[in-house]
């Protein structure tokens, strides 16, 4: 099979996403006052409503309504003054009354967008936009068609096959206690023309729905969900080819990775000849390929009509106004101020922002960093923070996309809270580091330390003995005596082969015991043996 | 014994409140009747006697504590259920093979407020399978006897709330009405079957057919009994979203006469095909007791009344094919043994565990709702329902009240209604009230001339002007001397 | 108007809302559909250009929603105490062949 580089040159990929979103933060499901809890014994959250026992009716969650319009706001959508819930008709044993509550043609968010900016690696496989192709970068826009409210289905436990598959299952468990949970489902138009597109988009909406505490919004419990549309045409072409849909993306690699295989194997099918159908189909990441689960022949009829328990929703100009007073400062708009208040640099902000415990963290830091800088003492405002913290700014930013993300990236899903590390703390790692007392190698050193030691920097420096020597008279003296022991090396060096500065500046830190300025030994160096 | 289930509401609360005699005696009396009577009328699906007895103990204790004003509108009045309420210690089997085993989880909101209000639990009553049919032969439990002829139907879904209270077996029962259920057999045995607006009173618990169309209500003997048990059962419901928040005392204006009162009369329902002459006989003797009494007659048009049959055979089909999809022998309902695949158990438990007609009308709804016939019927049903709705809308802009017929025919034999478009006409003057979500009530008014069987009209009032029907229904009820319970079941007294 | 029902999509009907029904019912159910469909014709014999539908009978009730307060939940004896087969807590079908759509 081609590369994905390869296939774009001559292919166009056109993907969609359609992006189910658990409200976990509420208390109770979407209809009924059962506790929505991940994990507990099975069917233990259930009542009539959820368990579709006859006669039991929904009554929708508020608070679902105000989350729903509140994604819509921060993704730019039109928020819809009149809309319904309509019954999706279908028959499987994990949604208790055989039909799900969803919305009809008309959806709470209607007409959104997100902009992606998009660097790097990532903006190579745009081969056709002349802005990736010269610049390294560019910017897209993508098109929201909705998003709208409904409700979770249960959970089926395959018995007696390998893997817990449905094929070859002899019987399957239900749990109704993730029935009806309240879910949202953004579509998006067919915007996207990589993988690496859509990663960004999923990673960008993350952070958003993070940002405004609707949902905890993990791909791995499965509350944040997310299936691809995907088709292929030749380059110049108009004309949309036959898509299929990608299940199973459940985490922002597998959601790449599968669209990478999809769009090679489907382009792979066009080359020799064949025919695209229209079929679900299944990411599997541990064999790497899709697989076909089910062959669309002809539309779903899902019998959709108005749900007769529910009232229509009329919400007013106010009811929208207030929730719009509840949007938190958004991650775009977090990345913009960052960049203006430190100077810091797109790359820097992006990441910083991409969790928002780490952009929570970068803000407890430069606050911490102005409020230590003494400044005008207690009751200074942002501004004195932020110009007294700001020549921290950028270690500090170093140290958190670097350190902190790694850090937090191999204890999966631990909380910065729950660590050692304050805020406090990692204000004085970074000024040790910049008044150079300690050498980026020592910091990071001194960062483990933190961590499993549960002790503040300038302790452990003097615990280890780390202060670095900037002495320029006791390096001078080091320098010397390296010199003077290698001269064969030093005639090398002076005869060319100024490969071997590494190895002096060796041998100075091996004298110093490590705790060298190498900025000192360089320079001393280079002047004794230039 | 004094079977007290053949007394008014106020008599009973008033002996009991005079301590003439105890909840428990009334109890006992009315288990002791119904084990008497039900074999041979077959009301009752399920006698619970056991709840029957904790409420009269209940009652019983708090009358001797001086308390029994605060037992409520029905205290001490033996009632009983359709069988398709929920009510915890008992089956709620909507007369179905799918739920024969269905213990219910938990309590319809009419059965807590009715119990709320002091009354004594008899027991669940038959019906047409999930309110499917006019005439209780599509209960999987066999059907319910006629009291006045026990060779006839009761009429419909509410047969066995109707035929209990005509057989003097409780003195209120609570049916539901989604195009009749609860006014065709109050007619059909003689007694006051009353279908509050929609709204009215919720309808959680209560299992679901036609969700836009389903309301629940009282049948009776007497007016006064009907307005006491609405106001027992109304009121807003946090768990229906289609509760009303009205505060109506429903006996206010009883007393209040008709004098100066426009009441409605619909022509083209009197000239409609099928309607037999001692029917319209019945309807035209009321509208002359009306004026009689002081009211103006009022001739009214509904010029879409004459779709409504086919707007509420579009929509009550589309709802209920929905509703009845939850019953799929996996968490409860009828599970037809060792099928190896959920397709195959599917298809034998839902084969097997629903009648003829039920299979009918989910057919139909699945149909009408597919993809391109939607378009066809479901569609402009709901836009006749805007069209009927505005029709009664602009009536009641000139009359308080119509009167109407009830049903075509009175009650008919066993069988001699095979064909289910036949069955259907005989809804042919009530749906139009559930399309646009009015209340109405079928009032006795005696036997027909040439049946020499019970019959009924109909008073129909605005949505949530209730109270207004009831007025009127009052007033014409005292121009009639007429038997409310069958002249075999009437030893008791129908009280002060 | 549409076309009379044959048999054939009687058959699909029942196969769609998974009733199981003996052959020999096919021929009068059939029957007995299409006649309740023709009776269906008087609501197509109206102008009904530009007429709202109505879905909900209470004219004007909207927005009716709860607090996202906790509820009463069914321990777990009480939600498996009607089901025909359970196992650990769980309700049991049988094998589930073909997929669904639990989106």
């Amino acid at each position: 099979m081609k590369t994905l580089h390869e296939v774009l040159k001559d292919w166009e990929a056109v993907i969609g996403l359609e992006v189910h979103t658990e409200l976990t933060t509420l208390n109770t499901k979407m209809f009924c006052g059962c506790k929505l809890e991940f994990g507990a014994a099975p069917n233990t959250h259930t009542c009539p409503v959820c368990l579709g026992l006859p006669g039991s009716l929904p009554v929708p969650n508020k608070a679902a309504i105000e989350s729903i319009v509140l994604a819509g706001l921060a993704t730019n959508c039109e928020i819809e003054k009149e809309s319904m819930f309509y019954r999706k008709n279908y028959t499987y044993p994990d949604i208790s009354s055989n039909f799900q509550i969803t919305q009809g043609p008309v959806a709470f968010c209607m007409r959104g967008w997100m902009d992606l900016e998009v660097d790097g690696v990532a903006a190579k496989e745009r081969v056709d936009l002349a802005e990736a192709r010269e610049q390294g970068s560019y910017t897209t826009r993508i098109g929201i068609t909705r998003i709208h409210m409904e409700e979770d289905a249960g959970k089926l436990n395959h018995v007696g096959s390998t893997d817990g598959r449905i094929a070859g299952a002899t019987h399957s468990l239900v749990d109704y206690n993730r029935c009806s949970t309240p879910l949202i489902e953004l579509v998006t138009e067919p915007d996207f023309r990589t993988p690496e597109e859509a990663r960004l988009f999923m990673q960008k909406l993350r952070q958003i729905y993070l940002s405004l505490g609707i949902s905890d919004c993990s791909m791995e419990e499965g509350s944040l969900r997310c299936d691809g549309n995907i088709s292929l045409r030749r380059r110049g072409e108009s004309r949309l080819g036959t898509k299929t849909e990608l299940k199973n993306m459940n985490s922002f690699k597998n959601l790449h990775d599968g669209l990478v295989y999809e769009i090679c194997r489907q382009a792979e099918v066009l080359e020799e000849g064949g025919i695209i159908y229209q079929e679900t189909r299944h990411w599997d990441p541990t064999a790497r390929h899709t697989i076909m689960m089910r062959l669309k022949e002809t539309a779903d009829d899902y019998r959709y009509f108005p749900e007769p328990n529910l009232t229509p929703f009329v919400l007013s100009d106010a009811f929208i106004e207030g929730i719009r007073t509840r949007l938190p400062e958004l991650p775009d708009e977090k990345a913009k101020r960052f960049g203006t208040d430190f100077e810091l640099s797109a790359y820097d902000v992006r990441h910083l922002v991409e969790h928002r415990s780490t952009s929570n963290f970068f803000e407890a830091c430069i606050e911490a960093a102005g409020a230590g800088a003494g400044g005008a003492g207690a009751g200074t405002g942002d501004v004195g923070n932020v110009a007294s913290a700001k020549p921290l700014a950028k270690p500090l930013a170093n140290l958190i996309i670097n350190d902190v993300a790694g850090y937090l990236n191999a204890n999966d899903g631990i909380d910065l809270a729950d660590t050692a590390l304050t805020p406090a703390r990692a204000v004085e790692l970074v000024r040790l580091l910049v008044n150079e007392t300690i050498s980026s190698k020592q910091a990071k050193e001194v960062f483990a330390a933190i961590l499993e030691e549960d002790k503040d920097p300038q302790v452990i420096v003097n615990e280890r003995g780390m202060e670095q020597v900037s002495d320029t008279g006791a390096i001078e003296a080091i320098v010397e005596a390296v010199l003077a022991q290698n001269p064969d090396k030093v005639a090398q060096y002076r005869d060319g082969k100024t490969g071997l500065m590494g190895f002096f500046v060796g041998q100075c830190m091996k004298a110093m015991g490590g705790q060298g300025n190498p900025k000192i030994i360089n320079e001393l160096l280079a002047k004794k043996l230039g | 014994m004094t079977n007290f289930a053949a007394w008014s509401v106020r008599a009973i609360q008033d002996g009991l409140a005079a301590k003439d005699f105890s909840a428990k005696e009334i109890a006992a009396s009315s288990l002791e009747n119904i084990a008497q009577t039900d074999k041979e009328i077959h009301a009752f699906l399920e006698v619970s006697e056991n709840l029957a007895y904790e409420q009269a103990e209940k009652i019983d204790a708090a009358i001797s504590e001086g308390k029994f004003a605060e037992c409520g509108f029905l205290a001490g009045v033996p009632l009983a259920f359709k069988d398709n309420m929920n009510q915890v210690g008992t089956k709620t089997t909507c007369s179905s093979k799918m739920l024969a085993n269905y213990q219910s989880a938990y309590s319809a909101t009419c059965v807590e407020k009715a119990l709320g209000a002091g009354a004594i639990p008899l027991g669940k009553l038959n019906m047409d399978e999930f309110a499917f049919g006019s005439s209780t032969e599509t209960s999987f439990f066999g059907p319910t006897k006629n009291p006045w002829d026990t060779s006839r139907v009761p009429g419909g879904s509410s047969g066995g709330s109707a035929a209990a209270v005509a057989s003097a077996q409780a003195c209120v029962t609570l049916g539901s009405d989604t195009g009749g259920s609860i006014r065709q057999p109050a007619s059909f045995c003689g007694v006051v079957g009353l279908k509050p607006s929609y709204g009215v009173v919720s309808r959680y618990g209560v299992v679901g057919f036609g969700s836009s169309l389903d309301q629940v209500g009282p049948l009776t003997k007497t007016v006064e009994d009907a307005a006491l048990a609405l106001n027992a059962i109304s009121g807003f419901d946090a768990r229906d979203c289609m509760s009303k928040d009205i505060q109506t005392d429903f006996t206010k204006n009883l007393d209040a006469g008709v004098s100066g009162m426009k009441i409605g009369i619909v022509p083209a329902f009197m000239e409609a095909p099928g309607l037999e002459r001692e029917m319209k006989a019945k309807v035209l003797e009321a509208a002359s007791n009306l004026e009689k009494l002081g009211a103006t007659l009022v001739e009214i048009d509904l010029p879409h009344a004459q779709a409504a049959m086919s707007a509420y055979y579009v929509l009550g089909p589309c709802e209920a094919f929905s509703n009845l999809a939850r019953f799929d022998a996996i968490r409860y309902g009828y599970c037809d043994p060792n099928h190896g695949d959920l397709g195959s158990q599917y298809e034998a438990s839902r084969g097997k565990g629903f009648g003829m007609e039920t299979c009918r009308r989910i057919m139909l709804g699945s149909y009408l709702l597919s993809a391109g016939v939607y378009d066809t019927y479901y569609y402009p049903a709901q836009q006749v329902r805007t069209l009927i709705t505005s029709d009664y809308a602009q009536a009641f802009e000139k009359v308080s009240c119509i009167l109407a017929p009830v049903t075509p025919t009175t009650a008919f034999r066993f069988g001699a209604i095979s064909d289910p478009m036949q069955m259907y006409l005989s809804d042919m003057f009530t749906v139009s009230v559930n399309i646009a979500g009015n209340g109405a009530l079928s009032l006795p008014v005696g036997l027909g001339a040439d049946s020499n069987l019970p019959t009924g009209v109909q008073l129909i009032s605005a949505q949530f002007k209730d109270e207004n029907m009831l007025q009127v229904a009052a007033a014409l009820e005292s121009c009639y001397d007429v038997l409310r319970i069958a002249p075999p079941f009437a030893e008791g007294k129908v009280g002060a | 108007m549409t076309q009379p029902l044959s048999e054939k999509d009687v058959r699909a009907i029942a196969q769609y809302v998974r009733i199981g029904l003996p052959e020999e019912e096919i021929g009068q159910l059939t029957i007995d559909l299409n006649n309740i469909i023709e009776s269906l014709e008087p609501i197509t014999a109206y102008n009904l250009n530009g007429v709202e539908p109505t879905y909900h009978p209470i004219d004007g009730l909207s927005n009716v929603m709860r607090e996202d307060t906790e509820g009463t939940s069914f321990t777990q004896e009480e939600a498996l105490a009607n089901a025909a087969k359970h196992q650990d807590g769980s309700f049991v079908v049988p094998a589930i062949l073909g997929g669904g759509d639990a989106s």
